[in-house]
């Protein structure tokens, strides 16, 4: 494989802002859904300062001043120029990666990104109104899926392609992760007394923010188990934004990416070594040890991953 | 039953060793008994690790590390299905079973163990080659201590003990003398309790059948316990590491090796 560091570069980051506002979008439709119940029922007022914080912007968020009100937080996520990880922000940055390097990509997957990026850029600014959040968050995600598919269907298995597929799982982990800390006081370990309602819609939130509602009651036929929320989303291999799943197309994507030189370097080893961690454990060992410290253990592995693979890959 | 293998092999050296390079024969290839579901070779070090297969056929992990180690740790995991076909082996063979009548230095017989092995009752190769492997397993104890991995076959004849190399090397050594091809399996054997489970044994060609796998170590052909790495003339061909660097002074070496029926998939 023969490619420069800097197209390697952008493309990685290509594949982690796409999957980034995707994760995004969902956030908000989920957290939207939760929110709009009626706190006798389970909804939450706290709703939406737990969506910052998933999104881990809760800092930035803080420095605007604002109150944390649905239409606020809705802004931020969404098309904030002052939030890097705004849906909009994300579109902006996986565009213009993707613009660096037009080339490596197809045209049909060139167009489903820049496509998206202009509808998108439609809603941004005092245009933007509450009304039309869900129009926005279908978009993007049509748009996601439109990219994924146009890779999938007409991009060469080559160098670009494993950039791309790379940065989006290395994302993905992220994102996963950051969800399952901020809701990890909801996380309880098997035989603890279930909570009402509330949490109950907080587990619901949590599955469908990662897609995850329909898959966990085919897999497990059952009402909405904490513990079992956790292992899907931790150690199941056939849930595809599961921390274990994207180590392992990880460690998939970087032996393909090293497989024509054979040079092995610190990105394989990190990898490596992050996804035996995840085989070697389950989930009753991950409550005794504290899903707090296991989470935060997992994040600092992740970030240490993304700077392996700058180090390899001269970016 | 499906084997499941997790082996790490740490060198470690004195002083920082230049020039690393390894040659490791340690991942299997499927045949008509085995099936590999999945198999990962690591090596915790930078640099260039290439897979190929040798002239046997095996698969050979070249690496090659980019700096001075102190260390160098390979970690070798992954799950195979073996079922039992009584020993018979039928694979691809690169060779004509005649080359495995050749006897490099470790499997050259000595007079006495030529003597030994002409001794064996006569009658069909098959009949033969159990009889062999019976009287061979009278002949020999088991011994860690008695031989090392370069002792040849007829000094551990002579010393009547060693271990499952020297098991093989005899049993071959004696096979080819009596002109029968035969060869040297590196493996692992799936147990139960807590031993390590690197494991060699031989294969021996049976015309009309094939090759066929001895474990003389414990009077057994080989089923569905043992999982077949590599072959070879002798331990060197098949062995599952070898290496080499400039200094690096003494050379420390720990192995943990465990093969065991792989446990059911997690459901609950």
């Amino acid at each position: 494989m023969q490619m420069l560091s800097r197209t390697a570069a952008s493309l990685f980051w290509t594949g982690r802002y796409i999957e980034r506002a995707d994760f995004m979008c969902r956030l908000l439709d989920a957290t939207a859904r939760l929110a709009s119940l009626p706190s006798t029922y389970g909804g939450d007022p706290t709703a939406w300062t737990g969506a910052l914080s998933a999104a881990g912007v809760a800092d930035a968020f803080a420095a605007t001043g604002l109150e944390p009100s649905e239409a606020a937080v809705t802004h931020f996520l969404a098309v904030s120029a002052d939030n890097p990880s705004s849906v909009r922000h994300c579109l902006e940055r996986a565009r213009g990666n993707a613009r660096a390097v037009r080339t490596a990509l197809t045209l049909e997957a060139w167009e489903a990104l820049n496509g998206a990026w202009h509808e998108v850029d439609r809603f941004a600014g005092p245009r933007f109104t509450q009304g039309r959040m869900g129009e926005l968050v279908e978009t993007v995600r049509r748009a996601v899926l439109a990219f994924d598919g146009a890779a999938h269907r007409t991009m060469l298995r080559g160098g670009a392609y494993w950039f791309l597929q790379l940065g989006a799982a290395v994302e993905r982990a992220d994102n996963t992760a950051r969800l399952l800390d901020v809701k990890y006081h909801l996380l309880l370990p098997r035989d603890e007394a279930v909570g009402g309602s509330l949490d109950h819609f907080q587990w619901v939130t949590v599955l469908r923010t990662v897609s995850a509602n329909t898959a966990y009651r085919w897999l497990y036929r059952d009402t909405v188990k904490p513990w079992l929320v956790a292992d899907l989303l931790i150690f199941d291999s056939r849930m595809p934004r599961s921390l274990i799943c994207c180590y392992a197309e990880i460690v998939e994507r970087l032996d393909q990416l090293t497989h024509g030189s054979g040079k092995r370097g610190p990105a394989n080893r990190t990898a490596v070594t992050i996804l035996r961690q995840l085989q070697d454990t389950d989930i009753d060992k991950v409550f005794a040890a504290g899903v707090h410290e296991f989470i935060g253990r997992f994040l600092a592995d992740n970030a240490r991953l993304g700077a392996a693979v700058a180090e390899q890959f001269l970016f | 039953m499906r084997i499941r293998v997790d082996h790490a092999t740490t060198y470690g050296y004195e002083r920082p060793a230049d020039g690393v390079i390894q040659a490791l024969r340690v991942q299997p290839r499927d045949h008509e008994g085995q099936r590999v579901a999945n198999w990962r070779v690591d090596v915790e070090a930078d640099g260039v690790l290439r897979a190929r297969q040798d002239a046997f056929g095996n698969w050979l992990h070249l690496f090659a590390a980019d700096q001075p180690l102190t260390s160098l740790t390979v970690r070798v995991v992954g799950e195979v299905e073996v079922r039992d076909m009584s020993g018979v082996v039928r694979t691809a063979e690169p060779f004509a079973p005649g080359v495995f009548l050749r006897a490099p230095p470790l499997t050259l017989p000595d007079p006495a163990l030529q003597a030994w092995a002409a001794e064996t009752p006569p009658g069909p190769v098959l009949d033969r080659l159990h009889g062999l492997m019976a009287r061979l397993h009278e002949r020999l104890s088991f011994d860690t201590q008695a031989t090392t991995v370069a002792t040849a076959a007829s000094e551990a004849f002579t010393h009547a003990a060693g271990v499952c190399q020297d098991y093989a090397h005899i049993f071959i050594a004696s096979a080819r003398s009596l002109g029968i091809p035969a060869r040297y399996v590196s493996g692992h054997l799936a147990r139960t309790d807590a031993q390590e489970a690197a494991h060699a044994w031989a294969e021996a060609f049976v015309p009309d059948l094939g090759w066929v796998a001895f474990d003389a170590a414990n009077r057994v052909c080989a089923g569905e316990t043992h999982l077949r790495v590599a072959v070879g003339l002798d331990y060197l061909d098949a062995a599952p590491m070898r290496g080499a660097r400039r200094g690096g002074g003494q050379e420390t070496l720990s192995v943990a090796v465990h093969a065991r029926e792989a446990r059911l998939q997690r459901q609950d």
